[in-house]
């Protein structure tokens, strides 16, 4: 099995957590995007949400168990076969919901092309965007060294 | 398969609007979004509809230029499990009636 091993800068990572944790919270009960389909009926619709929310909330526990005490003490996180999908799609849920709810004055056109201006940012909207770059740059790593695993799996 | 083999003249159930609406081919379409970073949506295509890597960028492209593209066609049920799997990936995915065929 494949494993790559991150060391992070605590001193930065760790005030972070504070946003992705907020925003895991307040992924409980929504889909990071609403995903309406037409033409289905009351019950399978209902089934087909609630089905998708269960799996968020699976993928957003197993990213949040990469910060543990482990990570406190030496600012290690892992990645392997076993949790890369999860992590992915957790950070994909999680750079959705900020970009929703925190950085909604940032434009498409800004976030696509990597043309944000951070300095022009309020210092709660610098946070925000600095978490959502962070998330960015784990899924690239992830994609970048378990994409074998990931598409085989 | 029938349950009633010996029986050859069975008159068809009436079928509901949606049944109906569920008949012939359906197109599964991705639409752009200014989050999702394009190697991820590209290892999404490959992954889910086993895109080979160009394949996988093209539909990406057309996606991220064009705001969407058709990346399946077929009877509704698998273009379902199609959509299903892309939300499962968080991205936005829906049905299309293919009218063009």
């Amino acid at each position: 099995m494949k494993r790559v091993e991150v060391k992070l800068g605590l001193p930065v990572v760790a005030p972070l957590l504070d946003i992705i944790k907020r925003t895991v919270d307040s992924l409980g009960e929504e889909l990071a995007v609403p995903q309406p389909l037409r033409d289905l009926d009351e019950e399978l619709g209902s089934a087909w949400k609630n089905e998708l929310l269960t799996e968020q909330t699976e993928d957003c526990r197993r990213f949040l168990a990469l910060f543990d005490s482990e990570f406190f003490s030496t600012g290690m996180i892992a990645f392997d076969d076993d949790n890369a999908e999860s992590v992915l799609r957790a950070c994909a849920a999680i750079r959705l919901r900020l970009r929703d709810r925190e950085l909604h004055e940032v434009s498409d056109e800004a976030l696509e092309g990597a043309g944000v201006d951070a300095a022009k940012l309020d210092d709660a909207a610098q946070k925000t965007y600095l978490c959502y770059v962070f998330l960015a740059t784990l899924q690239e790593l992830i994609i970048q060294h378990l994409d074998a695993a990931i598409l085989d799996g | 398969m029938s349950l009633f083999p010996g029986k050859t003249e069975v008159a068809p159930a009436p079928r509901s609007e949606t049944e109906l609406a569920h008949t012939g081919l359906w197109r599964v379409v991705v639409l752009n979004d200014p989050v999702n970073l394009m190697s991820y949506v590209v290892l999404v295509f490959r992954k889910v509809f086993g895109f080979d890597e160009g394949t996988a960028r093209r539909h990406m492209l057309e996606v991220h230029e064009q705001g969407r593209s058709v990346v399946w066609s077929g009877l509704r049920e698998k273009a379902e499990a199609y959509v299903y799997t892309l939300q499962q990936w968080h991205l936005t995915a829906i049905l299309e009636p293919d009218e063009a065929r």
